[in-house]
């Protein structure tokens, strides 16, 4: 077989020539595939044939056409059978690749056939059809055979080196590459079930993997612990997640959500930290994993389960949260850095025109931002940088503001279903509630700076504003609970810090009036519980006041939660009454 | 190509272009003369006309075939053809007459002369009817296939003639060289051993050729027409570029019989390939199909350029009288017909279209392939740095035989201080001697390796070492439980249950050691010793029994003798010790791996260590593998340097391509370890610079020396002997001036001369 052979020697040639050259597309190797399968198949091409198909699909499984990867495997696999004269009666690839690895069993070609079925493998993969995975894995003759048949591949390139078709990527490679993917793709779908994947993904991280993929499998342990329960080894593999891959942020991540989840709010904070000075690095946001490698791991990971895992919010949104947590958490001076980092952020974005967060979404809008600001420099004692800031909120929101904002009944509204006019009201209940705040942040400050005048006026925009909303108080819808909860506090507050600021300039009457009505609107508030026994004593209603007193010693002003906008809540930054003071105050009058 | 509206069995009109024009030739029973049952032929010629958008009929013509009334006259297949004898091209029909009985089929070859004459040309006889592949070719020649062989006739042929090679799957054709020549193809059969299976057969010479040079072996079973393109005789040896259609429905280019291009059509089963060139946009390739199916090939992209369906038949010819050629493509005529033209198309896919009843026509599908592109660059995966690794090991060695030949006089006290009597009656340890809880030896090749455990050297004792040149190592033994339930009971010093106090007054700076226990190894070549003196020899002999260690022999035995073997072995093999570092791919199951190959097993006394002893090989080999992190690992190799790069080589196959391996310095816990052997050695030096310069006359040792010394001398008179008489460089510098000498005197002639 003279000329055939050269024929032979030709191709591989040309097909060595290729796979060792720098510019590899599936478009060069489908010409030789395609001359290479346009002749009767037979077993001495059988050994080039594959490599060649191999060589192919590797490129258009790297271009993510995995469509045409798969079709040239499945012509591939009835070839073989023609060669064996199998005709299996079925283009199903499971049954076909079967009997195609049963026909070469004992064969050169075993090997090559199964690297093939390795590349259908991961077209599986990549298109996430799992259970034809599952059903590959249980073929499980790869993991039987696959060791010691790749072991001689070696010894065998060595022998006759120029008759050996080339590959581009070297099988087992391919192999292990698939197998840690698979590992973590089915962890990722199968999360709840606890022990069986927990210890799949452990045998996992001890293959040779890239190290993206390691730190991978060692974050998939880590949320299966979460899920099972165990929030201290969840955390565990989650710092070894970090230690094998650094740039593995979403690890740090989850470990931020597990301590939120433990209220162990410093080490959270801590997290979120350092999550944004890694997400500010440029080599964290972009997966540098497998470069120079002609395949991407990424090509096999593309399940919906894993991917919301690996998924990190934008380093504004961290930076948001840190603030926000910092503040509730009374470390107000960093609170007020980071808050103040955030908008120097957005502000610069704004003037460079670029979007760079695209999921915004996760960061509530920008008055907000600016009043929750506020809020932390109010709290930090900086009245004057807080004003400033609400005079931006008040300046943007005021021309928007409507003359009169009406909720309609929950009820009736989902009947009508106008959802138009309800959303108007919406959001015109909501700027005016930013407008409301602003106003109540100022007359804060005024209260801090002793400008009671000022602060009494500032109140009173506040509530002017406030009593525009009209609504029934029949049920609370939760969509607007939060809204109306919000209203009902900024009434309160500001209600009682006019009365406060009437207190000290001694009007009294209205000082207890404001105080009286603030009550009502919000029964929690404790400051304008006290104020209003203060005011009682100084009008010698003493025994009121006493009793007025007694109430609020049971419960003190509550800490800061996350539920509602900072600048709702009791900030603590008016005047205080001494509750020793208030004490010496009741004992006085108790023998009297 | 030729046959149109063979549905019709009363009209089997086929058609041929020639000269711009097409041509139809029917062969009908003439109604108007059926009383008499004329059978003829008829044609007619038509052209093209722009204005009309038509085609319009030029001349007609008939002929009679056969004045037999019941002879069954049939067009087996028309075609234009060079006429070899009048220089023109010519159209040719042949047509085919039955017997009555039915038993011998006559054939004729007609020539179109004039635009309306139909003249016999040939005429020949053949005890079959043509099925298979018939073509007109230059001359004209009428050449077909009948049951695995080809035949031929022409004018000048006189007569039928066959190719007188048995062949299977024939295929033939004519090579465009000067002067046509016909060829045939196929498989020779039965096969020659040393011969290509393809043949190939040059009709006019009458000589067989390699018919691989034309289409190769795999190609000839499965194409099934074929076209040469171009064919030359370079040195008697043909170079062709042939075009070829497939049964795989590909058409493939072939240039000097290796595949130059693939392109893949949509269809199989091809009749026929023509060639179109279409002026300044290059030539197509139009290929006709069973079934009506006709694809257009661009010859330089070898892409595809257009493909229709329904079609009666195609023709390549200059149909519009401008220059360059188009392809005319007759559609079938399902419906009611009025004439055999009235649904077509002539192009060029290039900008010339005219058809008739485009509405119609639009089943005329077009494919067009996609653009290939090739933009995506991948690097290949970058080189191993295997040559990197080999040179860090080749260093790495040579500094480790400078080491061993520098600093190591550390002697074999016992083997050199005891007389063999006193050896072998192995006396309790007495205050004034070295403390050794156990001696072992074991010989490996050319060295005998010593160990001695607890080994206490007090300054002052016994007389100097012999200069025995060794390698001496020291290992720590993990600290062992009380006893082992497969400890030997008659080896009480080796079990550790002495009390601390006696093992403190042991060891030479024991307080650090304290917490194991010691195993001072000792290599040295066994040549010197077998010189040394006739004492030694009577060891010799002892040693030589206990050539097997039980550790090569079963791995699985946890002995002391096993352990002691464990250690020797340490000690005889070189050791290398290698940082495998792979920064971004973890290294996986390295171990695993290691156990997976062939031979290797773990030691069961110490099981860090696997062991390599397969029959093949000449000298075992110890591993240890100590993973640090999954990235990170140190394998200790204790065996040859061939064997241990043999393994690096393999074991590089495995590891990630982006590893860096480099040899390290010596974990920590050796390096002490290292540290107290230098100690050691450096003692018995300085021992030896104080009392062996004096030549205690009689006693065993000077008796050595006295014998080491006569034995190296005997060595350096024989490297003498060996050496040449002068020395090489030397030498170079005589011949050098003798020649320079001879030169000057020739210039110097020279001169004179002038």
């Amino acid at each position: 077989m003279i000329q055939s052979a050269s024929l032979l020697e030709s191709w591989t040639q040309e097909n060595n020539q290729l796979a060792s050259g720098c510019k590899l597309s599936p478009h060069v190797f489908l010409l030789l595939c395609l001359s290479l399968s346009g002749i009767p198949p037979h077993l001495d091409r059988a050994q080039l044939e594959l490599s060649v198909v191999y060589n192919t699909c590797v490129c258009f499984t790297a271009q993510s056409q995995f469509d045409e990867a798969e079709l040239l495997l499945t012509q591939t696999a009835q070839r073989l059978l023609q060669i064996a004269g199998d005709d299996p009666g079925t283009s199903d690839p499971s049954v076909l690749w079967r009997t195609a690895l049963k026909s070469v069993t004992g064969t050169a070609l075993h090997r090559r056939v199964l690297s093939l079925l390795c590349l259908q493998w991961g077209v599986w993969l990549a298109k996430s059809r799992l259970t034809a995975v599952q059903d590959f894995q249980e073929m499980s003759l790869l993991e039987a055979q696959s060791g010691a048949v790749w072991n001689d591949c070696r010894a065998e390139t060595k022998e006759k080196i120029s008759n050996i078709p080339i590959l581009v990527l070297d099988p087992r490679r391919l192999v292990d590459l698939l197998k840690i993917c698979t590992a973590i793709v089915q962890g990722a779908e199968r999360l709840t079930e606890g022990w069986s994947v927990l210890s799949a993904l452990q045998a996992a991280s001890a293959s040779p993997a890239p190290r993206a993929l390691i730190a991978y499998t060692h974050l998939l342990s880590g949320s299966c612990l979460a899920h099972m329960n165990r929030p201290q080894m969840a955390l565990q593999c989650y710092r070894k997640a970090l230690e094998t891959d650094p740039r593995c942020v979403c690890a740090l991540y989850q470990s931020a959500l597990i301590y939120s989840r433990l209220e162990n709010s410093q080490a959270e904070i801590q997290a979120l930290r350092i999550l944004h000075s890694m997400l500010l690095l440029p080599s964290t946001t972009e997966p540098a994993m497998a470069a120079g490698r002609l395949l991407s791991p990424s090509l096999f990971l593309c399940s919906q389960s894993l991917s919301s895992l690996l998924s990190v919010p934008s380093a504004l949104s961290v930076l948001h949260s840190l603030a926000l947590k910092c503040v509730i958490h009374s470390r107000v001076s960093e609170g007020v850095e980071c808050y103040l980092d955030l908008l120097a952020a957005l502000q610069s974005e704004d003037q460079h025109g670029v979007r760079v967060h695209a999921v915004v979404s996760t960061l509530p809008k920008l008055p907000r931002l600016y009043l929750e600001a506020g809020a932390a420099l109010l709290m930090a004692r900086r009245p004057a940088d807080c004003m400033a800031l609400c005079d931006e909120v008040i300046g943007s929101t005021l021309d928007l503001l409507p003359e009169k904002v009406l909720l309609e009944d929950p009820v009736a509204r989902r009947v009508a279903g106008s959802g138009e006019v309800t959303e108007e009201a919406e959001n015109g209940l909501v700027r005016l509630l930013w407008t409301a705040a602003a106003y109540l942040l100022q007359g804060h400050c005024y209260s801090q700076l002793k400008d009671w005048k000022q602060a009494v006026t500032h109140y009173t925009r506040c509530i002017n504003l406030l009593v525009k909303v009209h609504y029934k108080d029949t049920d609370k819808d939760p969509e607007q609970g939060v809204d109306l909860c919000v209203l009902q506090r900024l009434k309160g507050l500001s209600l009682a810090g006019r009365g406060i600021s009437f207190a000290q300039i001694d009007r009294l009457r209205e000082a207890l009036r404001d105080l009286q009505l603030s009550r009502q609107a919000h029964p929690e508030g404790v400051s304008a519980r006290r104020w209003y026994g203060e005011v009682l004593w100084r009008l010698d209603r003493k025994q009121e006041a006493a009793a007025c007193w007694e109430q609020t010693w049971s419960n003190p002003i509550p800490s800061l939660s996350e539920a509602l906008p900072v600048y709702a809540q009791e900030l603590q930054s008016g005047p205080l009454l001494d509750s020793a003071e208030l004490h010496q105050k009741l004992q006085e009058l108790g023998p009297t | 190509m030729e046959k149109l509206s063979s549905d019709d069995s009363n009209r089997n009109v086929h058609g041929l272009s020639h000269g711009g024009k097409i041509l139809l030739f029917t062969c009908k029973r003439d109604p108007a003369v059926s009383v008499r049952e004329r059978s003829g032929l008829t044609f007619r010629s038509f052209y093209f006309e722009r204005e009309g958008n038509a085609f319009l009929n030029a001349t007609e013509g008939a002929t009679v075939i056969s004045r037999k009334p019941s002879a069954h006259v049939d067009i087996v297949t028309c075609k234009c053809a060079v006429d070899v004898q009048k220089r023109v091209k010519t159209a040719f029909v042949l047509v085919t007459k039955m017997s009555e009985k039915g038993s011998s089929f006559k054939y004729s070859l007609l020539a179109l002369r004039s635009s309306h004459r139909l003249e016999p040309c040939i005429e020949f006889k053949l005890p079959y009817q043509m099925k298979g592949k018939v073509s007109i070719l230059q001359g004209p020649t009428v050449m077909w296939s009948h049951d695995n062989s080809v035949s031929y006739t022409s004018p000048e042929a006189e007569g039928v003639r066959k190719i007188p090679i048995q062949m299977s799957k024939c295929l033939f054709g004519e090579l465009p060289i000067q002067k046509g020549q016909l060829f045939a193809l196929g498989l020779s059969e039965p096969l020659l051993a040393n011969h290509s299976p393809t043949l190939g057969y040059l009709c006019e010479g009458g000589q067989a050729f390699d018919g691989s040079l034309v289409l190769p072996h795999p190609y000839i079973c499965i194409t099934q027409c074929m076209r040469v393109l171009t064919a030359d005789r370079v040195d008697d040896v043909l170079r062709c570029t042939v075009v070829a259609a497939t049964s795989n429905q590909q058409l493939v280019l072939f240039e000097n019989g290796t595949v130059k291009d693939t392109c893949e059509v949509p269809f199989g089963q091809a009749e026929d390939i023509q060639m179109a060139d279409t002026g300044r946009n290059g030539c197509l390739f139009v290929v006709s199909f069973n079934q009506g199916h006709v694809c257009a090939v661009w010859k330089e992209t070898f892409q595809m350029a257009s493909c229709w369906s329904d079609v009666d038949s195609a023709h390549v010819d200059d149909f519009l009288g401008c220059g360059t050629e188009q392809i005319l493509l007759i559609f079938r005529n399902n419906g009611i017909s009025s004439g055999p033209l009235e649904k077509f198309i002539i192009t060029d896919l290039c900008g010339i279209s005219y058809s008739v009843r485009l509405l119609q026509l639009l089943q005329a599908i077009l494919i067009k392939l996609p653009v290939m592109d090739n933009t995506v660059s991948n690097k290949t995966p970058p080189k191993k740095t295997c040559f990197s690794v080999v040179k860090a090991l080749k260093h790495r060695r040579q500094a480790y035989l400078l080491r061993k030949t520098h600093s190591s006089l550390f002697s074999d006290e016992e083997s050199n201080d005891e007389t063999p009597d006193d050896k072998l009656h192995e006396t309790p340890a007495l205050s004034s001697r070295p403390k050794i809880d156990k001696l072992w030896h074991r010989i490996t090749e050319d060295c005998v390796a010593f160990s001695g455990l607890s080994l206490l050297t007090e300054p002052g004792q016994n007389s100097t070492p012999a200069v025995i040149q060794t390698r001496s190592q020291v290992f720590w033994l993990p600290a062992r439980g009380p006893s082992t339930p497969t400890l030997s009971s008659p080896s009480p010093g080796f079990a550790f249950s002495e009390p601390a106090a006696k093992r403190s007054r042991q060891h030479i700076a024991s307080d650090d050691f304290s917490a194991g226990r010691l195993a001072v190894t000792a290599v040295t070549k066994l040549a010197p010793l077998l010189t040394s003196g006739c004492v030694k020899c009577r060891a010799m002999l002892h040693y030589a029994e206990k050539a097997e260690a039980p550790l090569l022999q079963n791995p699985q035995i946890k002995t002391d003798e096993v352990r002691e073997d464990l250690l020797s072995l340490l000690t005889v093999l070189d050791n290398w010790v290698l940082r495998i570092d792979s920064p971004d791919y973890s290294l996986g199951d390295i171990d695993g791996w290691i156990k997976r190959r062939e031979g290797f097993k773990k030691i069961d006394v110490s099981p860090e260590y696997l062991l390599l002893d397969s029959p093949g090989s000449s000298a075992p080999m110890l591993l240890r593998w100590h993973q640090i992190n999954p990235f990170q690992g140190d394998l200790s190799i204790h065996s040859s340097q061939l064997q241990m790069l043999q393994f690096l080589d393999s074991m590089l196959s495995y590891l990630p391509d982006s590893c860096f391996i480099q040899p390290v310095k010596r974990a920590r816990s050796q390096s002490t370890a290292q540290k107290l052997a230098c100690a050691l050695e450096k003692e018995r030096k300085e021992r030896r610079a104080g009392h062996g310069e004096t030549p205690d006359s009689g006693s065993a040792e000077d008796l050595v020396r006295c014998c080491r010394e006569a034995w190296q001398q005997n060595v350096e008179k024989s490297r003498l002997r060996l050496n040449p008489v002068v020395d090489a460089g030397r030498y170079r510098e005589m011949v050098q001036s003798i020649s320079q000498v001879k030169m000057d005197s020739d210039l110097a002639q020279l001169n004179k001369l002038k």
